[in-house]
């Protein structure tokens, strides 16, 4: 765009100043709440009037969020796994499969994370009651699995559309049975788009509030209904110190799943 | 044609392109088993319990829906859920139009760094965000605390009370929904033909209103709709900072968990669901369309 930049230099400037602001908007949430944490004072004031730890200490100290974290692993694992595994197995057979009204089920698959969350939380609310499930973990680790499961079919989808069939119709000419082409052919081929749909499935797992207050009890309670509760009851900044410690971990996660696929795109165009 | 994939994974053309005569996976039908039992057992069966009992009740039929639009307070919120997601989706466009202008051009670390800031909200839980937005937006937040200071206004505003706090709030979590299908659509733009309009004597903004704008269309209408349904369904912003504005999300928890009234939310978890679902269609045929822009992740 030469010649935009020579004609029109105060639009282009003004473009990329407007730019600016709103990616500032954009990270100042975020940005408030790390000073906050490391407050002096338990009331919200901004900037904090001194430095302490005292709300990490009490964060490191509470039974509650140590509770509600061991939770939201002890769901978000399980829910994660079992999403990926069906996931995967959804999107071979989307994907790869020769099926009548395959984007019909593709959009099946995707719709219970464009859905809100409050229709399947009131949907599932009486279905776990008459299983006799709800409160306990099944109940929300299958909630959770049907939420997930549309983000690990999105990220396999994209993996085997990455590359040809012809891959698999080799090793299948050379003798290889299904099973075996899966494990040997397609399953390394896949396998970033696999584990970063299991990071994103475990992130979402570990973020999703409201099938969690309707589907845990006190004793099942996720860190995300923890919050809530607090948030509703008290703002002290132990909120904001919890947050600091998830959000590190939260973006630690997705670093490794940026890394995984950055390093597999790197390895794919060495090889070609 | 470059191998595409919209955020949404769906790309039905480049999957027909390979269709050959011998598919391997030919049977692959077997594997749908597992996911769609608990797809119908989970999703499927409950939504639809949800709809059968919009119609239950003391007297059932649609004495629900007739109670929904004949209560002013009821028809408000339905009215005011509309209008909130329908200013969202206006503002998130005008404000993400030149962001993502802008990053589909940029270049190295500044696209990293620009890519960084839109992700990692993206990326963040909206509690923890909304969380932010009330230690900003609060009576003696940041906000008021700049403006009284430095005395632009005498009394503090009261942004958690009328709703424009919640709007700032959902504005700003449904950026990157939008940023995100521009982008993509915006990477498919071929440079060469502004190029082509500015040497047949087209200035920057009729290139732009000529060229530029209708090819970026197909990515407007996709992150509009995203942004709408998902504002549609919103409930952990307007129930902090919504104050007493309320939206449908809202109100069906209240409805069930604290009235206990199972058939009033169901009804309007049912109108919920049919505009939800009647936007995804349209959200699925934009994306089929979208075929030529460049998948999200490919944008680094």
């Amino acid at each position: 765009m030469r010649a935009t930049a020579g004609t029109w230099p105060v639009a282009r400037w003004g473009v990329l100043g407007f730019t600016a602001i709103v990616l500032v908007y954009l990270v100042i949430p975020t940005l408030v709440i790390m000073p906050l944490s490391f407050s002096s004072e338990s009331f919200l004031r901004f900037p904090p009037p001194g430095f302490s730890m005292r709300w990490y200490e009490a964060f490191a100290g509470s039974a509650d969020y140590r509770a509600a974290i061991l939770n939201s692993i002890k769901i978000g694992v399980p829910a994660a796994s079992l999403a990926t595994v069906l996931g995967t197995l959804a999107a071979l057979a989307v994907v790869r499969g020769k099926l009548p009204g395959r984007r019909l089920v593709g959009a099946l698959i995707i719709a219970p994370l464009v859905l809100p969350q409050i229709i399947l939380a009131i949907g599932l609310f009486p279905v776990m009651i008459r299983l006799g499930l709800i409160g306990t973990y099944p109940a929300i680790l299958l909630g959770h699995t049907v939420v997930c499961m549309p983000l690990v079919f999105i990220t396999v989808s994209s993996s085997l559309r990455s590359y040809a069939p012809t891959f698999e119709l080799a090793a299948m000419t050379l003798g290889a049975n299904p099973w075996n082409t899966f494990r040997f052919v397609t399953l390394p081929m896949i396998k970033p788009g696999v584990i970063v749909g299991f990071i994103f499935a475990f992130t979402f797992s570990f973020d999703e509030l409201i099938l969690a207050m309707f589907l845990t009890s006190p004793a099942t309670r996720t860190v995300p209904r923890l919050l809530w509760e607090q948030l509703n009851f008290q703002m002290t900044p132990v909120i904001a110190a919890a947050t600091v410690v998830l959000l590190v971990l939260t973006m630690g996660l997705l670093l490794v799943a940026a890394l995984t696929e950055r390093h597999t795109r790197a390895g794919r165009r060495t090889e070609g | 044609m470059t191998q595409v994939v919209n955020e949404a994974g769906f790309v039905p053309g480049a999957a027909r392109a390979w269709r050959k005569p011998w598919r391997p996976g030919r049977g692959n039908g077997f594997l749908l088993i597992a996911p769609l039992t608990l797809l119908c057992a989970l999703f499927v069966v409950p939504l639809a319990l949800v709809v059968v009992r919009s119609f239950s009740g003391p007297q059932p039929g649609l004495a629900q829906y007739i109670e929904i639009v004949s209560n002013p307070s009821t028809a408000w919120v339905v009215l005011y859920t509309f209008w909130t997601a329908l200013l969202v989706t206006a503002a998130t466009l005008l404000l993400s139009y030149p962001v993502a202008f802008t990053i589909s051009r940029a270049k190295g670390r500044l696209l990293t760094v620009c890519l960084a800031m839109v992700l990692i909200p993206f990326w963040t839980s909206t509690v923890i965000r909304t969380y932010g937005w009330i230690v900003i937006l609060q009576r003696r937040g940041i906000l008021n605390d700049i403006l009284v200071g430095s005395g632009l206004i005498d009394q503090p505003l009261r942004l958690m009370n009328d709703g424009s706090g919640m709007q700032i709030a959902m504005i700003h979590i449904m950026l990157p929904f939008m940023i995100l299908p521009l982008l993509s659509a915006m990477r498919g733009i071929d440079a060469n033909l502004m190029r082509a309009a500015s040497v047949l004597g087209a200035n920057p903004l009729r290139q732009f209103v000529h060229v530029y704008l209708p090819m970026s269309l197909p990515g407007v209408s996709a992150g509009c709709v995203l942004v709408f349904i998902s504002s549609l369904g919103f409930y952990i912003t307007p129930a902090l900072l919504g104050g007493q504005r309320t939206m449908i999300a809202v109100l069906i928890e209240q409805q069930a968990s604290r009235l206990l009234n199972w058939p009033l939310a169901s009804a309007l978890a049912t109108i919920l669901l049919v505009l939800t679902s009647a936007l995804f269609i349209i959200y699925e045929r934009l994306m089929a369309r979208l075929g030529g822009g460049k998948p999200v992740g490919e944008v680094q």
